[in-house]
């Protein structure tokens, strides 16, 4: 899965910088949807260990589903502010942004770094294989 | 407004900025190290961190400039501020857990620092101690630029002193950001987020109930934006008022550029224990959650209160927030509110001073292969420079806060974030893939901004572009895939073995 994210990174890097280039019918489209994976692949690269995400895979993908339907939905829901439905007195467009892009993947986030800490982001064996490294008498630059 | 109209908010705004003086001297008190000085001494706990970070990272970009944005540009501009959702876990998985790490085998104050003992490369540090140095500049310009509004607002110094109103609230905050970072340095300035995160959280939530009640309900506010001449249906859209390229853009440069601000990555040192990043992005994911409804409040609020005529169109965007606050907020609550935003922005500019210091006094000298024999001294003098260069830059910059802002993030993020994020979760990139990246965005991303905003030399061309990309968004793009691209370029034969510390907490 790391190097998953590490080819997906490098090529969506590129290729959003060609995007951006004056001219490009899909230009737009094309960055959106890179964009906003761009951040779950970096997520994916930083919590993966060995190489693997292991109970991350599933949140993770959920996000990303999140986000890019979220997306998807702001984008079809264009310039339909009045026409289209509304919800919680706001039009759709404009619930998906809040509700779906922000309030979701906040609680999805947030619970499952705690969920999965111990576990998997940092264990104990991690604290003591650290302790180890620890110089034995850490410098100090008391200057008063 | 007239000078002491409003004496309840003058009082309120005096009473914290006096709390804030005395933390400041209390702070000064224990600050006795430059570890002291630049990371509190790694010793503050879960709660504290978490609303440092928040507060750090929230500003006066965020109630000032979001809401003078919104009313600009409508929901597009909450791409800056949604990404907060998942920020604080993206910061979390990618970088804090191995920063944390990285400061307890290794002495770690800063970015640089982190990039020096990644890489081995004095050069990758010092290039990164510059990006610190010109962001800071920008960043804390924002901030001084956003006092200065708001100080005008509080004591309608404007009446009185015309033309030199903003200058002159602009450096009465400034004296105040200077009196306790320079005295108190991070232990002032954390110590100082607690009592200021608990503030904003408050006033935050207090003052989105009195937009959406002053406005009638959310669907009455929704209502009156889009029927109205001035705003229309596309305010309401979040993708109708701006292009693609500026509404997903200011996500992709919130998002990703997060793991590149050293105001964000310095407080992950201070943690006293590893273990209490478990709950950290809770933390600082709900209680930015809680702080970007002051954004999401007024800047829904003021354009349906023009709309219907209560309020007259706004001169200067950025006026939205005190505007809202003087008109419609009980006049105790407007204290307690104008004292939230000034805490917002003391944290953010106390800060920044602090990193813009170390970074000159720390980073830079060690990058040239020397080093400052009294760090504590010479850090306090250099906030003075820090702090009077952003000032006078934010005066010549001219433009609304948030887009001052957006530049000093995205100098930030463009520069440091690849080579702190990619390069302490792959092994293969090396020093020279991290110093091109560093290179190519803090170079790009002046460079764009430059020319995108320069009137000086109208031979001068304008970036080859499509319409409404960011140039912090290129930047951005482009330091990653400089780095990719060095890296497998240099990977065989520029990549130095690693340290076995480095590698065994790259590992964790």
């Amino acid at each position: 899965m790391k190097r998953a994210a590490i080819v997906f990174l490098s090529i969506a890097s590129a290729l959003i910088l060609l995007s951006f280039l004056p001219g490009l019918r899909f230009g737009p489209v094309l960055f959106a949807v890179l964009a906003v994976a761009f951040p779950v692949a970096l997520i994916a690269l930083g919590a993966a260990r060995q190489g693997r995400l292991g109970p991350l895979t599933v949140p993770l993908t959920l996000l990303l589903v999140i986000l890019e339907t979220s997306l998807v939905g702001m984008m079809i829901l264009r310039g339909h502010v009045i026409d289209g439905p509304w919800v919680a007195g706001l039009p759709l467009a404009a619930a998906i942004q809040l509700f779906g892009m922000w309030l979701l993947p906040l609680g999805l986030v947030a619970l499952v770094y705690a969920i999965t800490f111990d576990s998997f982001t940092l264990r104990e064996e991690d604290l003591g294989r650290l302790e180890r490294l620890t110089p034995p008498e850490p410098t100090s630059d008391r200057e008063a | 407004m007239p000078i002491l109209a409003k004496p309840i908010v003058i009082a309120t705004a005096l009473a914290y900025f006096v709390v804030v003086l005395a933390i400041g001297v209390w702070a000064a008190r224990r600050t006795r190290t430059s570890k002291d000085f630049f990371i509190a001494g790694q010793g503050i706990g879960l709660l504290v961190t978490g609303l440092a970070t928040m507060s750090a990272a929230f500003s006066g970009f965020v109630f000032i400039g979001g809401p003078g944005l919104t009313y600009r540009m409508g929901l597009s501009s909450l791409f800056i501020a949604i990404p907060v959702s998942f920020t604080a876990g993206l910061l979390c998985w990618t970088v804090a857990k191995r920063l944390r790490l990285l400061s307890e085998v290794r002495e770690t104050f800063t970015v640089p620092d982190a990039i020096l003992h990644r890489y081995d490369s004095r050069t990758a540090s010092g290039l990164a101690a510059l990006a610190v140095i010109v962001g800071t500049v920008g960043y804390l310009g924002a901030q001084l630029q956003a006092m200065g509004i708001l100080i005008e607002a509080i004591f309608g110094t404007r009446e009185v002193l015309g033309v030199w109103s903003l200058p002159a609230a602009m450096t009465i905050g400034l004296v105040v950001v200077l009196v306790y970072a320079i005295a108190g340095g991070m232990v002032a300035g954390v110590y100082t987020d607690l009592f200021q995160g608990a503030i904003m959280v408050g006033a935050a939530v207090a003052v989105f109930y009195y937009a959406l009640k002053s406005g009638g309900g959310l669907a009455m506010i929704s209502h009156r934006i889009v029927s109205s001449e001035s705003f229309g249906p596309s305010f309401l859209d979040p993708l109708g008022n701006a292009p693609v390229y500026t509404a997903i853009g200011f996500f992709f440069v919130f998002a990703v550029g997060n793991l590149g601000q050293p105001h964000m990555l310095h407080k992950f040192y201070m943690l006293d224990d590893p273990r209490k990043l478990k709950w950290l992005p809770l933390v600082i994911g709900l209680t930015q959650t809680l702080c970007v409804l002051i954004w999401l409040g007024i800047g829904l609020a003021v354009p349906a209160l023009v709309a219907a005529a209560k309020l007259p169109p706004l001169v200067r965007p950025d006026e939205a927030s005190p505007t809202f606050l003087l008109n419609f907020a009980p006049e105790l609550l407007a204290g307690i509110v104008f004292a939230g935003i000034l805490a917002a922005i003391m944290s953010t500019a106390d800060s920044f001073v602090n990193i813009g210091a170390a970074a000159l006094v720390h980073d830079l000298p060690r990058a040239m292969g020397r080093r400052i024999t009294d760090e504590l001294f010479w850090g306090r003098i250099a906030v003075l420079g820090v702090a009077i260069v952003a000032a006078v830059f934010a005066h010549l910059y001219g433009d609304l806060i948030a887009l001052l802002g957006t530049f000093a993030f995205g100098t930030f993020g463009a520069a440091l974030a690849p080579a702190i994020a990619v390069g302490l979760n792959w092994r293969r990139v090396t020093a020279k893939a991290a110093i091109a990246s560093i290179s190519v965005g803090m170079g790009l991303n002046l460079t764009l901004e430059f020319l995108s905003k320069q009137t000086f030399w109208a031979a001068l061309p304008k970036p080859p572009l499509a319409p409404g990309v960011l140039p912090a968004a290129v930047a951005l793009a482009a330091s990653f895939a400089t780095l990719f691209v060095v890296t497998w370029l240099t990977d065989r034969r520029g990549r130095a073995p690693l340290a076995p510390d480095v590698a065994a907490i790259m590992e964790m």
